[in-house]
């Protein structure tokens, strides 16, 4: 069954992903492109310099796909018998053995042999063409210069940077012919940037004043060490000298703004991660009051969850514990091993998709175990909850050790979650934009969930008043196990987003525990608008200090202090849940 | 703000009950009034435990030879030193947990405090025989340091360090408890903000600026007083020591609690309010006992520095503080014995079992943990009452529905 | 090659003397051999892989016939990532098991822990991973990496790379502190302008720099104000970071250095803590082309490795030792160090004839026991550190590194400050 399911979706992978480099119809022109590779690829020394020059003029994509490869080691050199040696590239898609059909660079061809059979290959069977930093800077030039060609904005303007910092005057008419036909506003700016920026290394004064207003104009960051150096250099005009400082004035004015927008959104994303993972604990400390310092685990469960999706995804997962006892002579060990789809493409890229509500199901599922067996006896008593999953906690950590390793665990990020793009010089990861919206819906949806459903009504009875929601009928057992089971579910969400930004190991929620704690008791135990305000504020101020002291260390110590001085001033946290009750 | 007092279920307290009934469900709170049988049995064990500990063993380990199967190892006398520095820590978060009601997830902060200070002296006296063979620490001279720094001088004297031992920890408790019990923080609150005072000291002192050591912290000790710590005598002395401390830890724990301020004590943890409306300033009750509790601690902390050869950050840890909680609660709190016992029993164990079953070790320990906290609230010291209320039980055929863990792991006495 | 002829030879010369002397008490005769790691708590993660590489090495060793015909009996105890614990179990294998030699720890605080018990008992440890230097004691060897044998040679590398912008960060404690520190004035005496030094630098009253670099807690998760920082530090090329971030923490630093889009072609990230084992956790298709630098690699192509690797498989195989994880093993420089320690050891014994730690010591000082190890030749110096091969390497997508550069044969010297201190005064 599973096995029809998998074969099913390879298939349906390999209709839809295409060969990445090589597969394409070779055009006329194309061919001299890729004959011109293969020299290149087998030369060494000057001519090899030449011939990479050459084809960083040639603006093909045949071109930049072949050199992306061969900078990633992915081109290998495969000698027929009785032949020269013939570059070619592997295909993404693996068969059983984890072979994969070649394509020849100089045809882009499948590669056969002399009876016109389809040879196939593992990455570690062939030698890769060789590369050395050196000879990848050299690449990476060429790449540059087909990269002021390329359909994507990023890299285009990435391509014009470094062109712009090579010194090279005879760049400027390039980058200026390139100017009148670019489309994109961002990109025309970074044209400018790296012309004025190679005009300062002119002879000219008069060039040179140019270039620093228009740097000053457009409020270039990457200039400022060029205009420094400038400024150093003994044989400056006085007059150059002077609009040199005034563009270094403007573009410290532009930076101050720049580190103040990107140091508050860095605050919010910040604030998000700790929103999403102390939400959980708003809801079974604030309002169930049960001090689970097991909270951690359940993270580290929902993480754990999207690292076993992700294998399910690939190659599949298993493990075998053998503990040092034994029966009988025989010592006892089990294990478990699932085989995988071995998915690639988006399929495997997908993954992060099943695994988000697998994760908070799986958390929740411990979650009610750890309710039914050891928390519902311990409602009365919440210092002793606090002992009890302290001693949860422990035995979880181990066990994760023993099944996962010690070892942190490798998640990869899915394409669509790596990457970032840029708004005024001010960065934004995707994966840091992802937490804020991830935030904000389970935000939404669980206050929902607490004010406009009967469940939630019912959950909130029973907080409020167990005793009076036992006489009226309320099954209130049943609402403390959905309610923890609830709150046990948004930690493993949390726990599969940190999945994507940090390390997965048995020790994951330690390094939150203390902070999610933080956050509830200075938002106001019960309140979940309280959580947000305070997860907000307390990542922004991290950030802030960060930025003003240099050091997250101190940061990190005066935020902790000025937790602690906040409540003594405010017990009962921002937004203070009232009660009659004197305790 | 919320605790579990909002639901009507868990008003009844152990304070209104008549005297039979309490006398016929013991537990911690038994202490209030100890049973003549037990106390006096405590008494002799006490009297013979301190008797084995402070004058036979060390005398095994000087007087015997290695050979002689009564022999006591150096490396024994030292690793039950080490113990007997923790059941001092234990004993000293038990009188704030047990018999106040205040879990302090800091202890371990104001432990490390006192085994900074006394390193600090230790540091001093290694004189030039470090590393560099300059008459400043190795660190300081690792950091570019070519003299002192101020607060350094005057640690080369042994009351000084004696002093900042107490005084030291002493401040630092007195202010934020005098903050804290001002603001009325109490239960969970307070747990969680003393976690949180540790974890900013503890990454504090991480720091090299600090100029505390950083991470290495403080070790290679030569001499303390003038004599040779790699020499089995003064190790041998630093024991005899800690087990005296120990004791008259306990004895005057013991005497406090018979006085009318202990009785005070176990009100507010029964019932802060009544002691309130009954004209007591509870808050200054608890700020002495949580000074006190520190002080004991950071003696205990200096005891142990010498002994171990090293003091650093991660002894500041806010798990250190639980796995001090976890001995008192094991043992049974509310009791003086019992974090003794729990502090001694459970680092045996942990010796036993990080070499024999590392892999497992963890798991025992938590599972002990959490099975103690359900079904024998009053740790090991309570099994004998325990099991004798269970044959009571047994004897009078009580209703079944009473012999739930609900109605086993009872007191609500105990209740944060 | 030596080691594959040895093989047989010694089986060869162990089946003649079963022959000719009909009772062998070769056999029965054991010498005691101390392990200390934590094989539990944080550090089980990278020191558990040292017990076994140790225990391998013991094995092999006595199938050989032991040393001068003494089976090793090694017996292992779990420091269990507790300082005080470390000198605890230390005391217990010198005082109670009476070892001959002690092989372990991996933290400099370990180290500085159970020093003093070394000293006092007159023990011999053999310390195998990467340090900060600036100690020296007789009773410790330390076949670890010097700040000389990493980091400088690293820098060395990069410099002739044409960068010329260096940003330091790393995790808050001893040794980034102080390679941090020692790389500073390094720079400086090769000409790099302090402002081309990103990190931001702390000075004592007097001005004199204290501390370079960046530093965040053990632990930390949040990177993205420092690689903001990077970045615009970047931004005018010719960049290059020096990462002593600690373990774990290195899983958050390089998913935001991704995110950010800074490329090894652009801003390559050199890292002292980061070997193959630590490579397994981390997301190695997004980091093709970082740097890297060890004395060992284990993708390095001599016959010596080859070897090593071989029987180091079939150990895995056919071993039955309690803990030791069998699967997707990866073998690292501090675990080929610990492993030529117990061969500079067992050659030193053979040398002195004797197990006596003073004789064997000084026939370590004399500078002439070493061996040709996976990662090529050895040498005890008589200032207790190594002389060996330092490697340059980058990343590749299967986790292992491709070997850029070798620096044959790299003297180790622990105190590098004052030196740089004093070639700064003469500047």
């Amino acid at each position: 069954m599973k096995s029809c399911l998998s074969l099913v979706l390879v298939l349906l992978t390999t209709a839809v992903a295409l060969p990445r480099t090589g597969a394409a119809p070779a055009a006329p022109d194309d061919r001299s492109v890729r004959q011109e590779l293969v020299q290149a690829m087998l030369a060494r020394g000057a001519a090899r310099q030449q011939l990479l020059a050459e084809l960083g003029e040639s603006g093909s994509r045949t071109a930049r796909d072949a050199l992306t490869a061969w900078t990633r080691e992915e081109v290998y050199l495969y000698t027929p018998p009785g032949a020269s040696p013939v570059p070619i590239t592997l295909e993404d898609q693996q068969d059983a053995d984890g072979k994969s059909r070649a394509f020849r660079i100089d045809t882009g061809a499948p590669l056969h042999d002399a009876s016109g059979r389809v040879l196939k290959f593992t990455s570690d069977d062939l030698p890769s063409v060789d590369v050395d930093m050196r000879l990848r800077s050299t690449i990476q030039q060429a790449l540059d210069m087909l990269s002021l060609t390329d359909p994507d904005p990023e890299a285009r303007k990435s391509a014009i940077i470094k062109l712009g910092n090579s010194g090279k005057l005879q760049y400027v008419p390039i980058l200026e012919h390139r100017l009148a036909k670019e489309p994109v506003g961002s990109v025309r700016k970074s044209i400018r940037e790296a012309v004025a920026l190679l005009r300062l290394n002119s002879a000219d004064p008069k060039e040179q004043i140019a270039g620093c207003d228009e740097l000053g104009r457009l409020e270039s960051i990457g200039a400022r060490d060029n205009l420094h150096r400038l400024l150093e250099r003994a044989n400056v005009a006085p007059s150059v000298r002077a609009s040199a400082k005034r563009a270094l004035h403007a573009i410290d004015g532009h930076v101050a703004v720049v580190d103040f927008f990107g140091t508050l959104f860095r605050g919010v994303s910040l604030g998000s991660i700790l929103l999403v993972v102390a939400l959980g604990l708003a809801i079974t400390f604030g309002l169930m009051g049960v001090i689970n310092m097991a909270h951690g685990e359940m993270i580290a469960v929902g993480a754990y969850t999207c690292y076993v999706v992700q294998n399910l995804f690939g190659t599949g997962f298993g493990f075998a514990i053998t503990l040092p006892f034994s029966f009988g002579g025989h010592p006892i060990s089990f294990g478990l091993h699932l085989p995988g789809l071995n998915a690639t493409g988006w399929l495997y890229q997908s993954y992060f998709i099943f695994a988000l509500p697998l994760s908070f199901v799986s958390a929740a599922l411990v979650g009610a175990a750890l309710e039914r067996c050891v928390i519902r006896f311990l409602y009365r008593r919440p210092l002793e909850s606090l002992l009890a999953t302290w001693g949860v906690s422990l035995v979880l950590q181990q066990v994760f050790r023993m099944v996962f390793g010690a070892n942190n665990v490798q998640v990869n990020s899915p394409g669509w979650l790596l990457g970032h793009f840029t708004i005024n010089d001010v960065l934004l990861g995707y994966n840091r934009v992802f937490v804020i919206v991830f935030a904000v819906a389970i935000v939404i949806g669980t206050s929902l969930l607490l004010t406009k459903t009967p469940l939630g009504l019912l959950i909130r009875a029973v907080m409020q008043n167990r005793g009076m929601a036992a006489c009226m009928g309320v099954r209130t057992e049943r609402v403390n196990l959905l309610t923890f089971a609830f709150g046990s579910g948004l930690a493993g969400l949390a726990g599969a987003f940190l999945s994507q930004i940090g390390n997965v190991g048995p020790s994951l929620g330690q390094n939150y525990i203390v902070d999610s704690f933080m956050v509830v008791v200075v938002g106001g135990v019960g309140s979940i608008v309280g959580t947000v305000w305070s997860a907000l504020g307390m990542g922004t101020a991290d950030q802030i200090l960060q930025q003003v002291l240099g050091s997250p260390v101190m940061g990190k110590i005066i935020v902790l202090t000025a937790v602690i001085l906040f409540l003594q001033w405010k017990p009962s946290g921002l937004f203070a849940t009232r009660t009659r009750n004197l305790d | 703000m919320k605790t579990e007092s909002d639901s009507p279920v868990a008003k009844p307290r152990e304070g209104g009950r008549p005297s039979g009934e309490a006398a016929a469900r013991p537990g911690p709170s038994s202490i209030l009034r100890p049973r003549r049988g037990q106390s006096q049995f405590e008494t002799w064990g006490v009297v013979i435990a301190a008797l084995l500990a402070i004058v036979v063993l060390p005398l095994l380990n000087a007087e015997t030879a290695a050979t002689n199967p009564l022999h006591v190892s150096d490396f024994t006398i030292n690793l039950y030193g080490k113990y007997l520095c923790y059941a001092i820590l234990a004993i000293g978060v038990d009188i704030l947990w047990g018999y106040t009601g205040l879990l302090s997830l800091g202890q371990s902060l104001f432990f490390s405090l006192g085994g900074y200070m006394m390193g600090m002296y230790l540091m001093r006296m290694i004189g030039d025989l470090g590393q560099y063979h300059k008459p400043i620490p190795d660190f300081l001279v690792f950091l570019g340091w070519d003299h002192l720094p101020s607060f350094w001088v005057p640690f080369a004297s042994f009351t000084f360090a004696l002093a900042m031992i107490v005084a030291l920890p002493g401040t630092v408790a007195f202010v934020f408890g005098y903050l804290a019990f001002r603001s009325r923080i109490k239960g969970v609150y307070f747990s969680i903000l003393t976690q949180a005072l540790t974890y900013a000291a503890c990454i504090l002192f991480f720091r090299n600026d600090l100029l505390m050591g950083g991470n290495n912290g403080f070790t290679d000790f030569k001499f303390i007083l003038g004599h040779d710590l790699r020499e089995p005598g003064t190790q041998r002395g630093l024991y005899i020591a800690t087990g005296i401390v120990l004791l008259a830890v306990y004895l005057v724990l013991r005497w406090l609690s018979t006085t009318k301020f202990g009785l005070v004590q176990r009100a507010i943890r029964d019932g802060e309010n009544r002691v309130l409306f009954s004209g007591y300033a509870s808050s200054q009750f608890k700020l002495f006992i949580f000074v006190l509790a520190a002080v004991i601690a950071a003696i205990g902390g200096a005891l142990y520095v010498p002994q171990v050869g090293i003091i650093n950050p991660s002894e500041m840890m806010p798990d250190k503080s639980l796995e001090a909680v976890v001995w008192v609660a094991v043992g049974g709190r509310g009791t003086l014995v019992g974090p003794i016992l729990g502090a001694i029993g459970i680092n045996a164990l942990k010796s036993w079992a990080t070499r024999a079953y590392p892999d497992l070790w963890l798991i025992f320990l938590g599972t002990l943990f959490i099975l103690v906290v359900l079904f024998l609230p009053g740790g090991v010291v309570s099994l004998p009452a325990e099991l004798r209320r269970l044959w009571r039980k047994f004897k009078t055929r009580r209703t079944p529905e009473e012999e739930s863990p609900a109605a086993v792991a009872k007191p609500e006495s105990l209740k944060g | 090659m030596f080691k594959l002829l040895r093989l047989p030879l010694a089986a060869g010369v162990l089946a003649a003397a079963a022959l000719f002397a009909t009772t062998s008490r070769a056999a029965d005769k054991v010498i005691k051999v101390g392990v200390l790691h934590s094989l539990s708590g944080t550090m089980a993660i990278s020191e558990t892989s040292l017990r076994d590489v140790l225990l391998f090495a013991f094995d092999q060793i006595n199938a050989q016939g032991g040393v001068m015909g003494y089976k090793i009996e090694p017996v292992i105890v779990d420091g269990a990532s507790n300082w005080p614990l470390f000198a605890e179990k230390a005391k217990q294998l010198l005082e109670q098991d009476k070892v001959a030699v002690v092989f372990g720890c991996w933290t400099s605080v370990s180290r500085k822990s159970v020093l003093p018990v070394f000293e006092k008992d007159d023990g011999m440890l053999f310390y195998p991973v990467q340090y900060e230097g600036e100690e020296l004691s007789k009773n410790i060897f330390y076949t670890a990496e010097a700040v000389n044998q990493q980091a400088i040679p690293a820098v060395d590398y990069l410099l002739q790379q044409g960068k010329k912008k260096f940003y330091l960060v790393g995790t808050d404690y001893v040794y980034p502190q102080t390679t941090n520190l020692i790389l500073f004035k390094y720079l400086q005496t090769k000409g790099v302008p302090v402002e081309n030094i990103g990190g931001g630098l702390s000075r004592d009253a007097a001005g004199k720099v204290i501390s370079a670099g960046k530093y965040t807690p053990f632990g930390w998760t949040d990177y993205q104000q420092i690689v903001a920082d990077i970045k615009q530090f970047a931004a005018s090329g010719d960049a290059c970071v020096i990462n002593t971030i600690n373990g774990d923490s290195n899983v958050p630093f390089f998913k935001e250095i991704v995110a950010a889009g800074l490329s090894p072609s652009d801003c390559p990230v050199v890292s002292f803590s980061l070997a193959e084992d630590e490579l397994r956790s981390m997301p190695t298709k997004d980091l093709v082309g970082e740097l890297g630098c060890w004395t060992y690699f284990q993708s390095l192509p001599t016959p010596e490795n080859k070897a090593f690797l071989s029987a180091w498989k079939s150990w895995l195989k056919t071993e039955n030792y309690a803990g030791v994880v069998k699967q997707k093993r990866a073998v690292d420089s501090p675990m080929v160090l610990s492993y030529d320690g117990v061969y500079l050891w067992k050659a030193a014994v053979e040398k002195a004839g004797t197990f006596d730690v003073d004789k064997v010591r000084s026939v370590l000082e004399s500078g002439e026991i070493s061996f040709n190890g996976p990662g090529g030749k050895i040498t005890m110096q008589p200032n207790h550190h190594a002389t060996k091969n330092v490697y340059i390497g980058e990343t590749r997508a299967n986790g292992q590194f491709k070997i850029l550069k070798t620096f044959d044969q790299v003297k180790g010297e622990p105190f590098l400050l004052k030196h740089l201190d004093e070639e700064l005064a003469q500047k």
